[in-house]
């Protein structure tokens, strides 16, 4: 399978070769494994669903019927007031919520009915009604949720992961990233390494030729000769190492035979050929999907940190058109991860995160400039997210807000609280893993972060 | 001579008192006592007033010291009777210090015994030695007598000394061919050719070592190609980049900045004059073109583009970048600690900080033509060509068409008069009144600008039928206007969502709106001239794709109106800044309902020629004919421009606040621009220029000691001191203070001369030393600190690239101009917004040296990211230096890596050689890579390799065609050995 010249597609599709499970070099991530936790982890693994472009909460968790009520009202002044919002006026009026609500599950999670799949699997998850952020731009509010500030330059999340537990895999690198659904307002500043050593950052998987970048031979290069050529570049190397002695050569020697291992074991990662016709199935057809898989084989092969990115949530027109179709764009792939980790009792130690940057405002969106009607705009003040597996107490919904959707009033949980209760799922005090830069002990949760005990298992 | 042997034998003892001291040896405060200290103690007890816990200080000595109710923390003299040894000594986890909350180590025994010792020695407090001139400290230390003979400068004397009191000594000399290419590397950028590597070997022989050594050095430092070397290292700091940065990310023109520093380097502008004019260039008195183009460093910063941002807080963003960086640059500070609140550790206080920001906060941000006389000819050739072909049509002009055209018109038009504003006022932006009575807009915008002003009507004699709104050009405008849309939207674009008109305080109503031109660009909305008053402000009136161009819209009253007083109410609101930034109003008094034109040629007075062009223009009877003229004026080129500062004018200055926590939205109390307290202040008025010069006069300790040990870590891959960009208390005390001292007063005291401190460098037996590691080295000082041999480290990405370029023989020897598009992989750059294009250069551009590969801030060439290159979205004081997998994979995978093999595969082998063997290829391509001479070893391991690879070739195993481009399994051989040769951890460090 040559890599090199294959689509995303066929990527994923073509029978691989299967060259079976070789180390790779773990120097890809931290090197060796810190186990430097503070106290007993209950994840050792993570996969975030990011859904960027910010779902609307009313569409999908955060029943507001009040809603119906004050469809085509502006909502109160003393709301509003001091608000700032990116594209509408705040005056503007309610839109009531486009899809009915019911309850699912023993635990009775209310959900809409977008989430059918979802719905199935209401008891395993937890729900957080109440997430709030300080940014109300994408850009910003992504890279906010991912390294702790709104301006790109800091460690990601899991570069602080691979920095502070080092990596489980001998095979790949340890924090992964995967892309569907178009434009990523963050961009690389989302698994940016930031001040710590590069070797931190993420490695997004490319959607067009080799999913991690040279992997493939170059053309007329066969096994062999790239085997040969790797010979003498040691014999080469070793040859001047013993005449100048220096020790950087020698790791350049081990990158150059790491570099040779992950070219022969990127193909069996990639190669879903093996798996059963059901598990196939059931996470449903699209690149979503397919990542939602494949992020079940990165976290086998002992990836710390994989991060889902799914785009195409900003619906500041005709959110209902926009919800129903991203939806059913992800809602069986992450249904089925959930069921697919629980079958394989991976669920137990791997936690799963599922949500945007921030929420979609009560009020509709609409303008003649921007031909838009029936939308929402960005809404910083509430959102919803949910959590599965290590550590989270299943079933549960923590959080409300208002009767219009607007504030939280009832624990709030801060993207700050968020990055904490993950630290803390992985055994990490997150005001204690810190890195000194620029004269100042800097950490994920900058001076803020509160664990969401009631989050806990 | 006695004198002055004890006076050397005080200092050499004093010197390794302070700095080789164990145990009972005197105590360095500044070594042994502050770096505690401020590691464990001033979080809670040092400057910041706010965080202090139990009201004490221990930062001076005074704090420290006060009486704490018949205690004190520190008690001079009685180490047993200070606060500060029972709480580090104590186990009560509710006294023990630091507490086991601050999450900081216990003080080991061995530093509370120097802790006591300090107390009983008295206490002394020192000013941290950064903070102090070096001309003050070197006026108290040894002054070097270099050993000549041993072709020693100033440089040995300092490392010398050091070595020699730790037991050690210099290497020896590097080989020729080593150095040869070290100083190529370290100059140039490039490796040298074999040839010139043996003429310098050969020099050495006939002129001596240090007389070829300074021919070479002066002949590299004349090189142009000098200037493209350490441009790289100074837009590392500057952050430059070709895009915004952001969501976005889209391209911006700042080409002209990094042409300026190589101009700049090359011509070696003394470093307080390459200072001065980009930190202020435009302030400089009659300042030239390109002392403004130079104010592009802090032009630099990201903006972020994306719909519906704050644009203000995105530019308040851009200043806290801006003085992180001044503060990183030339003053070694991390300021940034103090955007929230009074640094913990070093003596900047929260107003300091804002005080700082002031200092740079009072410009404006335009975009700035810059005429090229390529640009120049070629506008004027097509403006000759464009009047040509208009006086042809007009020639043929059917004189009988043209007067019924011309009657038509003048019955049609309406006579407009004039109206000048008595008032004008904003929301924010400055609104100034011009002599043609047209309005004209600077200074920071928003998203929702409102515009008020007012009008005296007493000069109109009849009742007012029609308002006109003329949208004007203006050169200080984004793209040259009319609007001030200079991000998201297109440059210069506006969008008017309402305008109210009141005579003598009534609404008038309007009716019968026409426009000149309109369209709307981002959103698929559609111009509605009727939306400018229908109450919507999402609705109105833009002339998007048509900028530098005058537009007109037209309102006629319902009902004519009469009256003293015009109040005029302009609302922009979109999701990005949209205001207009030229306009002029003017009142009709005519009966005819009036109608947008897009001339503004009077009909009445005008001259015939000038009514004949406006035919050809607008008439339906050169519809056809004149489409040809269309598509002419749309090829005038613009002059490329770059991004600069611009003072503001002394009316509209822009006030600095301090915000509460470092956050934008909390403003607090104004603050007044100035240096931290802890500096001498600046004498003359505070504002930007002042400023940069205070950064380069000896008021500030900090400048030249910054740019030495910048200088010192390019060459030796670690500053003297190591934390590059952070002199502070927090940072690593300098391995060789003196010489750190000694090199910056040099530096002053020869006139800022870089090019002189690099060839000083370059030209010690420091620097000319061999950098083959001892096992007894390699355990005693690892890092080379001691600088006990030559520097050995990984070269930079683009280095790589350039020298691969240089030996293959492709490198494209072209200095300046826009950004190029080597080749890489499509999904590095399609992983950005917008799915965006990498247009892969096929010609020359594809080689050119690697400061020119256009710098994308969110998706970076991946190949210098993957060794550690810049994203360009913050400044950059020290480039890591890893070792990783991913490099491997790129140097030998990457097709551009391979394109390199191939060319020097072809340029070292003579395929009319009589006989085809390893040895005349092999040789070559071995030298022209890594410049020496292989041994028997290696070349032994390479013809083996060759012949394996040629048999595979030629047995059709592999694809001679594939690997080189022809069907010659020699050169294909070769190829694969060039591949190899480049692959070398030799090939990629500078040794």
């Amino acid at each position: 399978m040559n890599l090199h010249s294959s689509t995303r597609r066929q990527f994923f599709e073509t029978c691989g070769i299967g060259l079976g499970k070789i180390a790779l070099g773990s120097m890809l991530t931290a090197g060796i494994s810190r186990a430097a936790t503070h106290f007993a982890p209950k994840a050792k693994r993570v996969i975030y669903l990011f859904m960027a472009g910010a779902p609307s909460q009313l569409e999908l968790f955060d029943n507001k019927p009040k809603l119906v009520e004050f469809d085509g009202k502006p909502i109160p002044p003393e709301v509003i007031a001091g608000q700032r919002y990116a594209f509408i006026q705040p005056d503007a009026a309610v839109l009531a919520p486009r899809f009915p609500f019911a309850k699912h599950g023993q635990s009775g999670q209310e959900l809409s009915d977008r989430l059918p799949h979802l719905a199935k699997v209401a008891d395993e998850i937890a729900i957080v009604k109440s997430v709030h952020t300080d940014q109300f731009n994408h850009s910003p509010a992504q890279i906010f949720v991912n390294t702790g500030g709104p301006i790109p330059g800091r460690p990601s999340m899991g570069s602080w992961l691979s920095y502070g537990l080092g990596s489980e895999t001998q095979d790949l690198p340890g924090f992964v990233v995967l892309k569907s659904g178009g434009n990523l307002s963050g961009g690389a500043a989302m698994w940016s390494a930031g001040f710590l050593p590069g070797k931190h950052a993420g490695v997004p998987f490319r959607e067009s030729g080799d999913p991690i970048l040279h992997v493939s031979n170059p053309k007329g290069i066969d096994d062999q000769a790239q085997r040969d050529s790797l010979d003498l570049i040691k014999k080469l190397n070793q040859q001047h190492l013993k005449a100048v002695a220096d020790p950087e050569i020698q790791t350049r020697i081990n990158s150059y035979e790491m570099a040779w291992r992950m070219q022969s074991a990127a193909p069996e990662l990639t190669d879903f050929s093996k798996e059963p016709k059901s598990v196939m199935d059931s996470y449903g057809k699209g690149d979503y999907a397919k990542n939602c898989l494949l992020a079940r084989r990165l976290i086998e092969r002992g990836v710390r940190f994989v991060q889902v990115y799914h785009s195409g949530w900003d619906h500041h027109s005709q959110v209902e058109n926009g919800v129903k179709k991203q939806a059913e764009a992800t809602d069986q792939g992450s249904a089925a991860l959930i069921k697919d980790l629980k079958d394989r009792g991976l669920l137990d130690d791997t936690l799963i995160v599922w949500g945007g940057e921030f929420g979609r405002t009560p009020m509709v969106e609409a303008s003649a400039a921007l031909n838009r009607s029936q939308g929402r705009d960005h809404h910083p003040q509430a959102f919803t997210m949910w959590f599965a597996g290590g550590g989270i107490k299943p079933g549960i919904t923590i959080g409300q807000t208002d009767e219009l959707g607007f504030n939280v009033v009832e624990d709030p949980v801060h993207v700050h609280d968020v990055q904490a209760t993950i630290l803390h799922l992985l055994g990490i005090d997150h005001e204690k893993l810190t890195y000194q830069y620029q004269g100042r002990d800097f950490r994920l949760t900058d001076v803020h972060g509160h664990v969401v005990k009631k989050l806990l298992a | 001579m006695t004198n002055f042997w004890s006076w050397f034998l005080c200092s050499v003892l004093w010197i390794a008192s302070i700095q080789f001291s164990n145990g009972q040896e005197k105590i360095d405060f500044a070594r042994d006592i502050r770096p505690i200290l401020s590691d464990r103690c001033f979080k809670c007890h040092g400057f910041d007033d706010a965080a202090r816990e139990a009201d004490l200080g221990l930062h001076t000595f005074d704090a420290a010291t006060a009486d704490l109710g018949g205690y004190q923390a520190i008690k001079p003299g009685d180490a047993e009777n200070s606060e500060i040894i029972y709480r580090m000594e104590s186990d009560d986890r509710t006294e023990a210090m630091p507490p086991a909350k601050a999450n900081k180590p216990r003080l080991t025994p061995e530093e509370i015994a120097k802790f006591k010792q300090w107390i009983n020695e008295g206490a002394k407090y020192e000013q941290h030695w950064a903070f102090v001139h070096p001309r003050e400290r070197t006026s108290n230390i040894e002054r070097p007598t270099p050993n000549i003979e041993l072709g020693e400068n100033e440089i040995d004397f300092f490392v010398g000394r050091r070595l020699k009191q730790e037991g050690f000594n210099f290497s020896p000399e590097a080989d020729p061919h080593t150095l040869i290419r070290r100083v190529y590397l370290d100059l140039i950028g490039i490796p040298p050719t074999p040839n010139q590597a043996d003429e310098f070997a050969g020099k050495i022989k006939s002129e001596g070592f240090l007389p070829a050594m300074e021919s070479v050095i002066d002949e590299l430092l004349a090189s142009p190609q000098y200037g493209e070397k350490w441009a790289r290292h100074w837009l590392d700091l500057s952050r430059y980049a070709d895009t915004n940065g952001y969501e976005k990310d889209r391209p911006r023109s700042i080409w002209p900045y990094r042409d300026w520093v190589i101009t700049a380097l090359n011509a070696d502008m003394p470093y307080d004059q390459f200072t001065i004019e980009q930190l202020a260039g435009d302030m400089l008195p009659n300042a030239t073109l390109d002392q403004k183009i130079a104010t592009g460093f802090h032009r630099n910063t990201m903006m972020n583009e994306e719909g519906g941002i704050d644009p203000l807080e995105y530019r308040y963003h851009a200043m806290v970048d801006r003085v992180a960086t001044t503060g990183t640059v030339w003053m070694g500070l991390t300021t940034g600690c103090a955007q929230c609140h009074t640094h913990k550790f070093d003596p900047i206080t929260h107003t300091d900080y804002f005080a700082l920001f002031a200092l740079l906060n009072n410009a404006d941000e335009p975009d700035l033509d810059v005429p090229t006389e390529a640009v120049h000819t070629s506008r004027a050739d097509i403006r000759r060509q464009v009047r040509r072909e208009e006086h042809d049509l007009m020639s043929k002009i059917d004189p009988d068409k043209f007067q019924k055209w011309l009657e038509s018109e003048k019955a049609a038009v309406v006579e407009w008069k004039t109206i000048r504003p008595t008032e004008a006022k904003s929301n924010l932006p400055r609104l100034a009144i011009l002599k043609d009575d047209s309005v004209l807009a600077s200074g920071d915008f928003t998203k929702r600008d409102v515009y008020d002003l007012k009008f005296d009507l007493s000069g109109i004699e009849k009742p007012i039928t029609a308002i006109r709104l003329e949208a004007l050009p203006h050169p200080s405008l984004p793209a040259h206007g009319p609007g001030t849309a200079y991000y998201e939207g297109r440059k210069g674009d506006f969008f008017l969502s309402e305008m109210i008109a009141k005579i003598d305080s009534t609404k008038v109503g309007f009716h019968e709106p026409s426009i000149s031109f309109g369209k709307i660009y981002i959103g698929s909305g559609k111009v509605v001239p009727e939306g400018v008053y229908d109450g919507n402000g999402s609705s109105g009136w833009s002339t998007a794709t048509a900028e530098g161009r005058r537009h007109e819209l037209v309102l006629n009253f319902k009902k004519p109106i009469s009256g003293k007083v015009l109040d005029l109410n302009l609302l922009f609101e979109r999701h990005f800044v949209a205001a207009l930034g030229r306009f002029r109003i003017s009142v009709s008094t005519d009966e005819k309902i009036a109608k947008a034109r897009a001339s503004d040629l009077d009909l009445a007075t005008a001259e015939e020629s000038e009514l004949k062009r406006l035919y050809v223009r607008e008439s339906p009877e050169f519809a056809e004919a004149r489409k040809e003229i269309e598509a002419l004026e749309k090829k005038v080129p613009a002059f490329p421009t770059t991004l600069v500062l611009r003072e503001r004018p002394a009316d509209n200055t822009r006030p600095t606040f301090r915000h509460h926590r470092g956050e934008y939205l909390q403003v607090k109390e104004p603050v007044a621009p100035a240096v931290p307290a802890i500096f001498v202040p600046i004498e003359s008025e505070a504002n930007r220029l002042n400023f940069a010069k205070w950064l380069v006069s000896e008021k500030n300790p900090l400048a030249a000691r910054v740019a030495v040990n910048r200088a010192w870590r390019a060459f030796f891959g670690r500053g003297i001191v190591h934390t590059a960009g952070d002199f502070g208390l927090q940072s690593k005390l300098p391995s060789h203070p003196d010489l750190l001292d000694w090199l910056a007063v040099d530096l002053i005291d020869d006139g800022w001369s870089m090019k002189r401190l690099h060839k000083k460098i370059v030209l010690s037996r420091t620097y000319r030393q061999s950098s083959v590691v001892t096992p007894e080295s390699l355990r005693t000082d690892p890092k080379n600190i001691l600088l006990g041999r030559g520097p050995r480290f990984r070269m930079s990405g683009e280095m790589i690239r350039d020298s691969a370029l240089a030996a293959s023989g492709l490198l494209t020897q072209k200095i300046g101009g826009p950004s190029v598009y080597p080749p890489q992989p499509a999904s590095v750059a399609a992983a950005a917004y917008g799915n965006t294009k990498w247009p892969a250069a096929t010609g020359p551009d594809r080689y050119r040296r690697s400061l020119y590969t256009f710098s994308k801030r969110t998706a970076p060439f991946a190949a210098y990211l993957t060794f550690d290159g810049p994203t360009g979205e913050s400044c950059l004081a020290r480039r890591e230096i890893s070792n990783t997998p991913l490099q491997s994979l790129t140097l030998l995978n990457d097709e551009m890596f391979l394109e390199t093999a191939r060319a020097l595969a072809a340029s070292c082998f003579n395929p009319t050689e009589a006989f085809r063997q390893s040895e005349p290829a092999g040789l070559k391509i071995f030298r022209t890579v890594l410049t020496r001479e292989p041994t028997d070893a290696e070349l032994a391991g390479i013809d083996a390799f060759f012949k394996t690879q040629l048999a595979r070739l030629e047995s059709g195993e592999l694809s001679a065609k594939d690997i080189c481009g022809k069907d010659d399994p020699t050169l294909a051989s070769w190829t694969l050995v060039a591949r190899v040769i480049l692959n070398l951890d030799e090939a990629v460090t500078k040794s």
